[in-house]
């Protein structure tokens, strides 16, 4: 069937649609491109002349960040609901990471997927409960977890409190290992949530997330189940922090209630990856890098990071709401898009004339 | 004829208000059913009711003759009903494909194993990309696929809307105001799109709409509430020549 009605065409139709999209797929690479050159770096990091022993630990902790940063945007950025309790979730990959090494002497990789699987089950049950309160009241929902599992480590006698758990050196396959093999391994996982991201936002199920968080009773119509959805993207977001705290704990070999029970960790994830931008892939890696490298930055003015990333946070919010990736890429899309006009009418069509818009539809 | 969805004696309460008072309506399967009242007449009310957006306090509704009391709003589509908005409600940010996609949700298979990086997955997206490529087509939405909804025109964003609900492969959809803020042309453009789907896919079709000309025009048959109950029903010309209905709701004869 094609269309009878030309009437109420906009534009010139496209002549060439396979020229569209051999375009589009070479920005596709190219953005794959951009991934994987980050990578690359990170692997190189290491081998660099002024590359020392304990900068691969720091290095490793900003990972951990990133990673972390990532758990939180699959919510508040694909999903739109905002957690402020996901330090709870970073504890309880911590603590489970730090049990299973000290007391089965487990192997690194295991304690870590283990830690992970633990916070996704923990994440799952109280996507149940927290996802049927909305908005506001779901955010003060996480606070109040994650002040729980803060009450939790610090009481529970099996979690040693304020004294913590000193934890022995890592082992993979039963070899001991140093912060420079941590750090590959950090970068590991880093690679493993990144792709998973990046196919989990490109698949329906990426899509119906997006429906839900654009607009609810839309996507309902279209046979979006709104509990199972969001409670999937609850566990995955979870689950991917509790793996950040669990290599967050092995690799401080020390896990206290001191550190853990302290709402700063929550509240940094989420600054993460806001700053970044939490609905683009590089978001919570440059919102991660910046609020972990800030107290190195600022060194002696270390207690000061805690202002400079409030003030960063407003400022983010106020001028650029869809994070500083997105301010960036702003032009790289404009000029994208222009391409692929000239592309589909072999030259750059007139300007769409301006239309008034009789009502617009639910944000 | 068979009856595809059917509402007896439904009764809405809003505190005090009551919004539908004791409606029955029945739709048959292949027409277009308009559901016409003047404002306020809880035609709204009676259209989230049918699908299960707002819960009815007395009555029952039959979907194929299966009753859906108590059902959820994500399930309809799967039952075979789909639905419009009375304000466009689209995912705004995302490409018209993108929109259309999401109306064939229920085609993708659940949440789990549809990572985009699974081969079969990816097999199943492109054959979901290439059935709403078709649909655009017939809705004249071809040139706009990658564009982000928002930014389309008033008229190309209701089109949107209805290539989303037929996505679902429904048997029957509900289209509240579909012609609601429209310019002349725009609603011309809607009205043929309407019969289209009526005749060359068969879908059943149940609009509340203001606009007399469409109403009359499209619908093999009306039913009028007013102050929540219903008041008349009946082919246009019987609607037209009801007295009742000329001094509740149309003041005076109605031009077609």
């Amino acid at each position: 069937m094609v269309a009878k009605n030309s009437a109420g065409k906009r534009s010139a139709a496209i002549l060439d649609p396979k020229a569209v999209a051999r375009l589009k797929e070479r920005f596709q690479k190219q953005n794959v491109a951009l991934v994987v050159a980050f990578f690359a770096i990170l692997l190189v990091a290491p081998l660099l002349p002024g590359f020392k022993g304990w900068m691969a630990g720091q290095a490793a902790l900003v990972i951990v960040y990133i990673i972390a940063a990532q758990g939180v945007s699959i919510l508040c950025g694909y999903t739109g609901l905002v957690s402020v309790g996901h330090g709870g979730f970073l504890a309880i990959g911590a603590y489970t990471a730090a049990l299973l090494t000290k007391h089965l002497a487990l192997d690194l990789i295991l304690s870590v997927i283990a830690g992970a699987i633990t916070a996704g089950f923990v994440g799952m049950l109280m996507g149940l409960i927290f996802l049927r309160l909305a908005g506001p009241f779901m955010a003060i929902g996480t606070l109040g977890f994650a002040f729980f599992v803060g009450a939790v480590v610090n009481n529970v006698k099996v979690f040693e409190g304020r004294e913590g758990i000193s934890l022995p050196p890592n082992r993979i396959f039963g070899q001991v290992i140093g912060d420079t093999e941590f750090y590959y391994v950090a970068v590991a996982f880093l690679a493993g949530v990144t792709i998973f991201i990046f196919s989990l936002v490109r698949s329906s199920l990426g899509r119906a997330l997006k429906s839900l968080r654009d607009a609810e009773k839309a996507a309902q119509s279209c046979g979006v189940n709104r509990l199972q959805y969001r409670t999937l993207a609850f566990t995955v977001s979870a689950t991917i922090t509790g793996a950040a705290g669990a290599l967050n704990g092995l690799i401080t070999h020390y896990v206290s209630a001191e550190v853990y029970s302290d709402i700063w960790y929550s509240v940094d994830i989420l600054v993460a990856a806001v700053v970044g931008g939490s609905a683009m892939l590089m978001g919570p890696i440059v919102g991660g890098t910046f609020v972990a490298m800030l107290p190195f930055v600022l060194e002696t003015l270390a207690d000061f990071s805690f202002i400079l990333k409030g003030a960063v946070l407003i400022a983010v919010l106020m001028f650029a709401p869809a994070g500083v990736c997105e301010v960036v890429a702003r032009p790289f899309r404009a000029w994208r898009r222009r391409r692929l006009e000239v592309a589909g009418h072999g030259t750059t069509p007139p300007a769409p004339e301006l239309r008034v818009v009789a009502s617009k539809g639910e944000p | 004829m068979a009856s595809i969805l059917r509402c007896e004696h439904v009764t809405v309460r809003f505190g005090g208000v009551v919004a539908c008072d004791d409606v029955s309506l029945e739709v048959e399967e292949g027409r277009i059913v308009g559901l016409i009242g003047p404002n306020g007449a809880g035609k709204t009310t009676l259209f989230n009711v049918l699908t299960r957006f707002q819960d009815h306090d007395q009555g029952h509704v039959y979907l194929h003759d299966k009753l859906i009391d108590g059902r959820k709003p994500h399930e309809m589509i799967g039952l075979g009903m789909a639905r419009t908005f009375q304000n466009i409600n689209l995912f705004g940010e995302q490409s018209t494909l993108d929109n259309i996609l999401i109306g064939a949700h229920r085609l993708t298979g659940g949440p789990i194993g549809n990572l985009y990086s699974l081969p079969h997955a990816r097999r199943r997206e492109s054959a979901l990309a290439k059935r709403a490529t078709e649909i655009a087509a017939m809705l004249g939405l071809s040139d706009e696929l990658d564009n982000a909804v928002k930014n389309l025109p008033y008229g190309y964003q209701k089109r949107v809307e209805i290539a989303r609900a037929l996505a679902g492969e429904p048997k029957l959809i509900l289209l509240d105001e579909p012609v609601a803020g429209c310019n002349d042309e725009e609603t011309a453009e809607l009205r043929e799109v309407v019969r289209r789907i009526n005749k060359d896919l068969g879908i059943t079709i149940v609009m509340v709409e203001h606009d007399m000309s469409m109403v009359m025009n499209v619908c093999d048959y009306i039913y009028v509430v007013n102050f929540g109950a219903n008041l008349a029903q009946g082919t246009p010309a019987e609607i037209r020549a009801n007295p009742a209905v000329i001094k509740a709701y149309l003041g005076e004869e109605v031009e077609a």
